[in-house]
This record gives structure tokens, C-alpha cells and sequence, in this order.
């Protein structure tokens, strides 16, 4: 009953009074009415200083004892405009974030602009359910600053940055003001490789198909180096006369055919013992290392079909297929 | 969660150098990390703030306190380790046995104050988390609080004005993160934290309720070094009195001021005397006091006093004042002698009106029997002294009073007689010695031979103490009145006439009663450069003018700031509101709200990024040309359709580039570090582009 009345509060005292909303999209400008503000500890130590002040004046009757405690009282209360102003105004905007797998820190990029004439120092960011914000950073006036926020991951699928705090209690600490903020940003979490690596598949039906242009047997010669070709393939006799820092350029070694075009990864031929998380894991173990024995491989999941092929696009498709199975309508 | 960009470590490790030579040099050429700079600046905040307490405290202490602060920033400077506290709580507790050596107490004021500048001195030494700091700050700034209890002169206010700054600053400094802007800086903005603090304290400062204190019995060191007027007189104590500079008390005439030689402020008659000191007359219990029959001619005098705490109990009255005194938190008794005293020791200064007769007859026609106390002489004392008095008697046996006391003042008034600050001492016999021998005397010298004479020849006399004169300052028009012009003069009485004010001293040194003491007597010498520098003899001189000023600052600081008391806040609050009841001032201040209200807004209009503003003044220029920007048109159609306007390549060619720049620093990726450059540039191709 307790609890339930207190969780009652405690959401009504967040939607209401916090204004906690759902992820906005695009830069948003943190309102007056967003910034919140409160004494810190030293705040409170602080008014008490003042009471102790204002007595020892009104005792011994100090005209400059009041001047003094009342120009003290006045600081605080300039440092609480300070304070609330140093984070008022600001302007919030997600970057860019790179899928990861889960269970790895996700990295969130987030970026403060500061559109006013003051510089803005001390300003701490974190996740709110993180507790007390340990990242800090200053942005300087009519200028930018990055943050990277990092949150653990532990599901595939899509991963919306959880709230931010935004913290300061710049320029005396008396008062320490807070926002709230959700970007508007999500991670592509992919579904953890199984561990230990399972063997590739050998067989698939793949090979009668299995035409490859691109193989491991037979070497076909050279061509230019494009971003993808695995390092091992390096011409590096070739290389090696052509010095790249004259005009050369970096060249690989091309094969033709070869078994590993019959490389198929399909997602049905799974025994049917294994449950979905399981068969995922497992798929994305493939992709991972059929990528680093720059194996060509072709990929079945449900609709998606792709043809046998090597490279970051194609492995950023069939791992975001495999993080989004199932998942897409939500 | 981990910190991916974690913050620069507080101490970035230095290479460590071979020799001490080194080490020195090493250390002078580095810049100071961030940490030292900032406890360096904490402990001259600190020393600031402890300066001006060493005017008062044992020498010890101040010794102790410097060698501590001096400690402390050894080991920041040479980056050593704290004290352990094993060690510092004996040394703690040694400096408060030494505390209670020192004043016998613990508690009381000076004690007190004793122990918090020493407490603020170890606390720095056992900095160690960011709450050190703040208890360390706040410790300060009431250490600042309690240099009031000494000073509280303008120059003091100045001084705590820029620890205050100071202090601020080194608190501002810890809260830095990540870079610190340079010192000036920072002075800048807790500068202007305290700008932005100034008018909210003034008016706290001004409308605060205030209660008048003390809120408990104050310690009995409260209130030292006052000095005031001494209910009795002996040869030395009024020269005493008068060697000292202090201010006894302001008066502003409402009305006209009276002339110099008419400023007699009455505090204390002396009748009863026991051949060496003057004391009161006691008044008997239960005695009925008299009907004290007083006519008053002329329209009194109006006056206002700001009274200087004195510790003793004795109003300074211009003879003869009406009785009606109100004075602030002060019981009022009067005596039949015309004097007015307090129940309690003034503590602080007062502020009170009064009104006085100039003209007046006191106790014409009473019974001769009654004054009788006011004949009285010891017996066996100055024989020399009541022979003359029978001699005068005897040459002029039917004088009356009037006659006598002339015989008397013409004595006095014979070359052999001086009017010095530094009297020799005199004997058993004082007036003896001092008629026929030394002939050098001060006020209280002369008034008390006065008195003996006179009554030895039968005239009823006495003595009275108080002040006379004071300085006018020509910028506020208050009259100052120091304890050195602390003076004693006498009053006769006849049945006629009354008690008639007489001064002795006014015949052998009528400058003193025309003009201030200071001016009538020439300074003692041996002060070195003083006589130099002792222009106060020529009121016109740009020294006496820059005086002048400087007391009447003075004077309006004692009255606002020093002693704005309830009383004070009362009548001022309804001044003030009457002042704004007036429709005109009401409209003005109206006005100029609404007038800082309309700057405020049309700040608020303009665009936060001088970009965009440029952006718009450049549209607003073209639409001018008939090519208003459309509102779904980016920079770059714009661009495009301002190609067909007709002008000149030059324009063309700026528009293009404006635009152009425009584009790159509001969706590109530009650097900050050019943006000032770039905006300046966007600055000059909008003029091109008129």
C-alpha cells in the first residue's frame, strides 16, 4: 500500500513537477521551466553561516555586520541566478551512435551548444538512472561541445538512450541546478556472438548455385585496393614497386572460385532444438567469423535474402537483420 | 558505466629534476597546477581576511596564525604531505590553553574572536575533501564579521569589500572543472557576482526588519576603550580628557545655530568638595525635590545630537535645555541641578532632539537658606585662598556678586597666569598652590578656584562639567564636538539674577571659549612632524577642506550604515513612502520600469545567434531591392534568385560569397576557432551587398 502510494508520488511528482517527457526529436533548448534548482549541502551550511551572521550583527548591533550578512545572502542569491543560468538556454542535440553488440557499452554522442555570450563551465551529464552525472564539460560561449555517454546494452534490438541528467553547481556550489533530457537517439544493438565460436557450416545449399566470382582458389591477378579486401590479400610484391607516396597505389590480390561460395548461412537449416536467442547468437558468430576469414557468404533470415557477398555493408545488413528479427513492428 | 572522456588528472605528474638548483628553477619556470593556484588563492584569501585582526590580538596569536598560513603554503608549494593529526591536535589544544592564558576566559568577545582566528588558521592545514573547503570559506567569512567588533570605519568597509571579493573569487575557483580561465578573470566574475548581488543587499540591507539588540547579555569585553565625561573633577582629569581626539558627540541646529561662545553642553554640576576633588551633591532619599521656578525668553533652539557611546551615564545638554528629551531605548532622570542622565550606561550611540533657552532666569528669587549647600568649603584646606577671599571681601565690602566675581576674573586675568594642557602638580593645598604658585592651570583648575573663592566670599557657586563649543564642517553643517573640548566653567547665584553662568577660563584665554580647544592651545611639542602637519588652524586650506569632507562622509556613514537602527528604518521606510505617494515620483518611477521593461523585451526579440542576425538584416536588405526571401526558401534558392536582380558584378559576386558563407557556417561543420573571423567577414560583404 506504502509502496504503491509512493510510487504513485513518485510519478506524479516526475510527470508533473520534472516535466519528464518521451525523447524529443532534434535540438532542444532547455527552458526556463525545464532547469530546476536547490540548495547543495553547503547551501544549506551556508544559510545557517547567514543566521549565525545576522545574530552576531543584531547582538553587538554591527551596521556593517548586517551590510556584510545581507551582502552574503544576496551572493547566494546572485549564485542561485548563476547557477539556474548556466544551464538555462542550452541547447541539446544527439549525434551519431555505432551499433554494438549486446551486452557492450553503447556510446551515445551527445552534443551542447551554447548559443549565449556566457561561457558555461561545469557542466555534468549522465544517465539518470546512473546516479550522481561523472561526466563533465565546459562550452564556451556561441560554441559546441561533445559528450559521450556510454549505457550498458543487454538486449538486441534498438536501444533509445535513457534520460540524462544534466548537473551544475557552477560558480559557488550553493545551488546545484538539473534538467532532464531524453534524446531522441537509439543504438542497433545486435545479438551477442555465441561463445565459443561455433564451426562455420560446411554444407548448405548453396553450391549448386555456388557460380562464386569471387573465391579463395584461384589466383586471378590483381586489382586496385577497395576498402573491404582483407589484408592477407595485399599485393604486397606489387605494392612494394609502385611506392604509394609517388602515385602508387595499394593493390590486392583477386581470386576466382572456390568452395567458400557455397558459404550460406541460413537461419532455417538450424536444428530446430535450438530457441530463437540461441539460433541468433549463433548466426551473428558466422557472420563475425566468416567476415574475418573474408569467407563471401550468403545470408537467410526469414524475407531476408542476400547473395553471397563480403564486406561492412553486408555484414551491417545481416547483423541489423538479426538484431531486428522478430522485433521490427515495435 | 565508465567515463569515456575522463577529465584531466588535478595533477599532471612533472618531470622531477636532478638538483635542488634545478628543483628551484624547475619550479619558478612551470606554471602552477591548477590545485596549488587555487589553495594559494584560498590562503590569501585567508591572510586577508585575518589581517585586521591582528591590531588587536596578542602578538603570539598573530605570530602563530602567519607561521601556519606560512606552513600551509610551503606544503602546497612544495607539494608536500598535510600534518598528520596526531600532530596537529596537541598543537591545537596548546594554542587554546594559551587562548585561556591569555584572557582568563574561553568566552567574552576578544577570546572568542581569538579562537576562530585560529581555528581558521589549523582548519587550513586539515584541508582535505571539497567540504574542508567550504567550512574553511564560511569560517572566513565570518572571521571577516567579526573584524566589525573593532572597526567599522570606512576604510575597514573597504578593505572587507575586497576579502569579500577575494574570497569569492577562491571559492569560485575550486568549482572549475575543466579549463581555468586566467586570475583576472575570474576577479571579473565574482565581480560581477557581487554587482548582481549589490541592489538585492541594499534593500535587504534597507527594508530588513530590524530588532533592536542585544539579544542576550553581551560579554563584559563587549565594549571597551569609550570614554566619556567622569562624575567627578579633580586637578588632571578633564586635561586628560582633553588630550584625546575622539568625538563626543554631533549636533545639527534645526533652526539658527547659536554663536560659538554660546555652546555650552551642560552634563554635570559639581557642588561638594573635599579640598582636592570635586564630586555631586548627593540628593537625600526621600527628600522632596524642589520647585525649581525657571523663566525662559526668546524661541528655543532646536537641535539634533548623535550621541557616541560613552559608557557613563551623563547627556551632554546646550545649557539650558528644555526637559522634554525623548531618548530610544533609554530611561531619563533629571535633577534639580538641571541635569539630565540616563538609568543605564550609554552603549551605543544615540540619536536624540532636544531644544534649548538661551535666555533664561534659573531659581530667581529662592530662599537664601536653600542654597546654602552651595557654600559649603572644607575646612583646614587652601588658608591662603580663603585670606584673599576675605580680602577681596573686606576692599569692596558692599559689592554684590556680580562686583566679586569680576574682582576674581580680573585676578585671573593678570599676565602671570597660563592656560596650559600640562599643569605642574600640585600640593595638599591645591587652589593655594595653584592661585600663588604655579598660576598655570586648564579649565578645571580655574573653575574650581572659581568656585572656592566665591564661596569663601559668601556667593553661593558651584562647578559644572561638560563641553563647550565644536566645529562646524562647513559640508554638512554638523557641529563636532570631540572629547577635548571636555571643559568646566561655574555658575553663581543671586537672588535677583539666579544662577548666572560664569567662565574663568574665559578670562585668561578667551580664545578657547571663541574658537575650539584645539586651536586655542598650542599642541605639545615632541611629536616630531606634528606641528607640521597641524594645519588645522587654517579652516581654508585644501587639507582642512579634504577634513571637512572626509568627517561629514563620516558623519552620514555613523547615521545610515553604522546606527540604522528601527527607529531609523521606521522613519525612513515612511519617508519613503511618502515621497512615493507623490503622484510624480510615482509616474517616474513608473516610467523608468516600463522603460527598462521595453529594453529588456527588445533584447529579447533580437536573435540569440549573431549569425542568424546578420542573416536577417541581409534579407531584410534585399527585400528592400523588391527580392523579399520567401519563407521556405533556403540560402542556396536564394542565392539563385538573386541572380536575376539587377546590379552591379561587385554586389552579385558579394551576395553570392555571403550567402555562400552563410550556408557553411550555419549547416557545415565549421570550427569555432573561425567563426569570429568568419562572422566579421559576413560583416563586410553586407555592406557590399547595399
Amino acid at each position: 500500500m506504502v509502496a504503491a502510494l509512493q510510487a504513485l508520488y513518485r510519478k506524479g511528482r516526475d510527470q508533473w513537477l520534472f516535466q519528464l517527457r518521451e525523447a524529443e526529436p532534434g535540438t532542444v533548448t532547455l527552458t526556463n521551466r525545464r532547469v530546476f534548482i536547490v540548495p547543495t549541502r553547503a547551501g544549506m551550511a551556508f544559510a545557517v553561516l547567514l543566521l549565525v551572521m545576522l545574530i552576531g550583527a543584531l547582538n553587538y548591533s554591527l551596521g556593517l555586520g548586517f551590510a556584510l550578512t545581507f551582502f552574503a545572502g544576496a551572493c547566494a542569491v546572485a549564485d542561485m541566478y548563476l547557477t539556474a543560468k548556466n544551464l538555462a538556454l542550452l541547447q541539446l542535440a544527439p549525434g551519431r551512435a555505432q551499433p554494438v553488440f549486446a551486452g557492450e557499452e553503447a556510446q551515445f554522442e551527445l552534443h551542447l551548444l551554447n548559443r549565449s555570450k556566457q561561457d558555461r563551465y561545469a557542466v555534468w551529464l549522465g544517465f539518470q538512472a546512473d546516479g550522481e552525472p561523472r561526466q563533465v564539460t565546459d562550452v564556451a560561449a556561441g560554441g559546441s561541445s561533445a559528450v559521450l555517454l556510454t549505457a550498458r546494452s543487454s538486449e538486441r534490438g534498438w536501444l533509445a538512450a535513457p534520460r540524462v541528467r544534466l548537473v551544475t553547481r557552477f560558480p559557488l556550489g550553493l545551488f546545484r541546478a538539473w534538467a532532464y533530457w531524453r534524446p531522441d537517439a537509439k543504438v542497433l544493438v545486435y545479438p551477442a556472438p555465441e561463445l565459443p565460436a561455433p564451426a562455420l557450416p560446411s554444407s548448405g545449399a548453396a553450391s549448386e548455385d555456388g557460380h562464386g566470382t569471387v573465391g579463395l582458389d584461384n589466383f586471378a591477378g590483381i586489382r586496385s585496393y577497395q576498402p573491404g579486401d582483407p589484408l592477407k590479400h595485399l599485393a604486397w610484391r606489387q605494392i612494394a614497386r609502385h611506392d604509394p607516396a609517388l602515385g602508387g597505389q595499394l593493390v590486392s590480390k583477386h581470386f576466382e572460385g572456390g568452395a567458400v561460395a557455397e558459404l550460406c548461412l541460413d537461419f532455417a537449416a538450424l536444428p530446430l532444438t535450438m530457441d530463437l536467442e540461441q539460433k541468433l547468437a549463433r548466426m551473428a558468430s558466422w557472420v563475425l567469423q566468416a567476415e574475418q576469414r573474408a569467407l563471401p557468404y550468403s545470408f537467410r533470415l526469414a524475407q531476408h535474402d542476400y547473395g553471397p557477398a563480403l564486406g561492412d555493408a553486408h555484414r551491417a545488413a545481416c547483423l541489423r537483420a538479426l538484431a531486428l528479427f522478430g522485433k521490427e513492428g515495435r | 558505466m565508465s567515463s569515456a572522456q575522463p577529465h584531466a588528472p588535478l595533477r599532471p605528474a612533472t618531470a622531477v629534476p636532478h638538483s635542488a638548483a634545478a628543483a628551484v628553477r624547475g619550479r619558478f619556470a612551470l606554471p602552477l597546477t591548477r590545485d596549488k593556484a587555487d589553495t594559494l588563492l584560498l590562503l590569501v584569501a585567508a591572510l586577508m581576511v585575518l589581517a585586521p585582526h591582528a591590531a588587536h590580538l596578542p602578538l603570539w596569536i598573530s605570530a602563530l596564525a602567519g607561521v601556519t598560513l606560512l606552513w600551509r603554503a610551503a606544503i602546497t608549494w612544495l607539494g608536500k604531505r598535510m600534518p598528520p593529526v596526531w600532530l596537529l591536535v596537541p598543537v591545537a589544544l596548546a594554542a587554546m590553553a594559551g587562548v585561556y592564558l591569555s584572557f582568563r576566559t574561553l568566552l567574552g568577545r576578544d577570546a572568542g574572536v581569538a579562537m576562530l582566528v585560529l581555528l581558521l588558521a589549523f582548519k587550513l592545514l586539515e584541508m582535505h575533501a571539497r567540504r574542508d573547503l567550504f567550512v574553511v570559506i564560511f569560517l572566513s567569512f565570518f572571521v571577516l564579521l567579526t573584524s566589525f567588533l573593532y572597526s567599522q570605519t570606512i576604510p575597514a568597509a573597504l578593505y572587507v569589500a575586497v576579502a569579500l571579493v577575494v574570497l569569492l573569487t577562491a571559492q569560485l575557483s575550486f568549482q572549475y572543472t575543466g579549463a581555468v580561465p586566467p586570475l583576472r578573470q575570474r576577479l571579473r566574475t565574482s565581480l560581477k557576482l557581487c554587482l548582481l548581488a549589490a541592489p538585492l543587499a541594499l534593500l535587504m540591507f534597507v527594508g530588513f526588519p530590524r530588532i533592536q539588540g542585544p539579544l542576550w547579555g553581551l560579554p563584559g569585553d563587549a565594549l571597551g576603550g569609550k570614554t566619556g565625561l567622569s562624575d567627578t573633577m579633580a586637578p588632571g582629569t578633564l586635561s586628560a580628557l582633553a588630550q584625546s581626539d575622539e568625538v563626543a558627540f554631533r549636533v545639527r541646529f534645526l533652526d539658527r545655530a547659536p554663536t560659538q561662545q554660546q555652546l555650552y553642553w551642560r552634563s554635570i554640576v559639581l557642588g561638594d568638595y573635599d579640598g582636592r576633588t570635586w564630586t555631586r551633591v548627593p540628593r537625600k532619599r526621600g527628600l522632596q525635590r524642589l520647585e525649581i521656578a525657571i523663566q525662559a525668553r526668546g524661541q528655543p533652539v532646536r537641535y539634533e545630537t548623535i550621541l557616541e557611546a560613552s559608557n557613563t551615564r551623563w547627556l551632554a545638554l546646550l545649557e539650558l535645555a528644555a526637559p522634554h528629551v525623548q531618548l530610544p531605548g533609554h530611561r531619563l532622570r533629571d535633577s534639580d541641578e538641571m541635569e539630565l542622565y540616563t538609568v543605564d550606561p550609554i552603549e551605543r550611540r544615540l540619536r536624540y532632539q532636544a531644544s534649548a533657552y538661551l535666555d533664561v532666569t534659573l531659581q530667581a528669587g529662592e530662599q537664601p537658606a536653600r542654597m546654602a549647600r552651595w557654600l559649603e568649603l572644607p575646612a583646614g584646606f587652601n588658608p591662603r585662598t580663603l585670606a584673599l577671599a576675605q580680602q577681596l571681601r573686606a576692599r569692596w565690602p558692599d559689592a554684590g556678586a556680580a562686583e566679586l566675581s569680576k574682582a576674581v576674573l580680573a585676578r585671573f586675568h593678570t599676565p602671570g597666569y597660563r592656560y596650559t594642557l600640562e599643569p605642574p602638580l600640585l600640593g595638599r593645598d591645591a587652589v593655594d598652590d595653584f592661585l600663588f604658585g604655579s598660576q598655570a592651570g586648564f579649565c578645571e583648575h580655574y573653575a574650581g578656584a572659581y568656585v572656592v573663592l566665591m564661596r569663601a566670599m559668601g556667593v553661593a557657586a558651584r562647578v559644572v562639567t561638560g563641553y563647550q563649543g565644536g566645529e562646524r564642517n562647513p559640508v554638512d553643517g554638523y557641529y563636532t564636538v570631540r572629547q577635548s573640548d571636555a571643559h568646566a566653567w561655574a555658575e553663581i547665584w543671586t537672588t535677583e539674577t539666579g544662577w548666572q553662568r560664569v567662565d574663568p577660563t574665559a578670562a585668561v584665554a578667551p580664545e578657547r571659549i571663541e574658537r575650539s580647544l584645539a586651536r586655542a592651545l598650542p599642541r605639545p611639542s615632541g611629536f616630531g612632524l606634528a606641528p607640521l602637519l597641524d594645519l588645522q588652524n587654517d579652516p581654508d586650506s585644501w587639507l582642512a577642506q579634504l577634513r571637512y569632507n572626509y568627517a561629514a562622509l563620516n558623519n552620514s556613514w555613523n547615521q545610515w550604515v553604522l546606527d540604522y537602527n528601527p527607529d531609523r528604518q521606521r522613519s525612513f521606510l515612511e519617508e519613503l513612502g511618502a515621497a512615493f505617494g507623490n503622484w510624480r515620483t510615482a509616474l517616474g518611477a513608473a516610467l523608468a520600469a516600463a522603460l527598462l521593461w521595453a529594453l529588456r523585451w527588445r533584447r529579447a526579440r533580437q536573435p540569440a545567434d549573431p549569425l542568424d542576425g546578420l542573416y536577417s538584416a541581409f534579407c531584410r536588405q534585399q527585400a528592400r531591392h523588391g527580392f523579399a526571401r520567401q519563407p521556405s526558401e533556403g540560402p542556396r534558392s536564394y542565392a539563385a534568385r538573386l541572380r536575376a536582380m539587377p546590379a552591379s558584378e561587385e554586389k552579385h559576386a558579394a551576395m553570392d560569397q555571403f550567402l555562400h558563407l552563410y550556408g557553411m557556417l550555419k549547416y557545415g561543420a565549421g570550427g569555432t576557432e573561425s567563426r569570429t573571423a568568419s562572422l566579421a567577414t559576413l560583416n563586410t560583404l553586407l555592406r557590399l551587398c547595399r
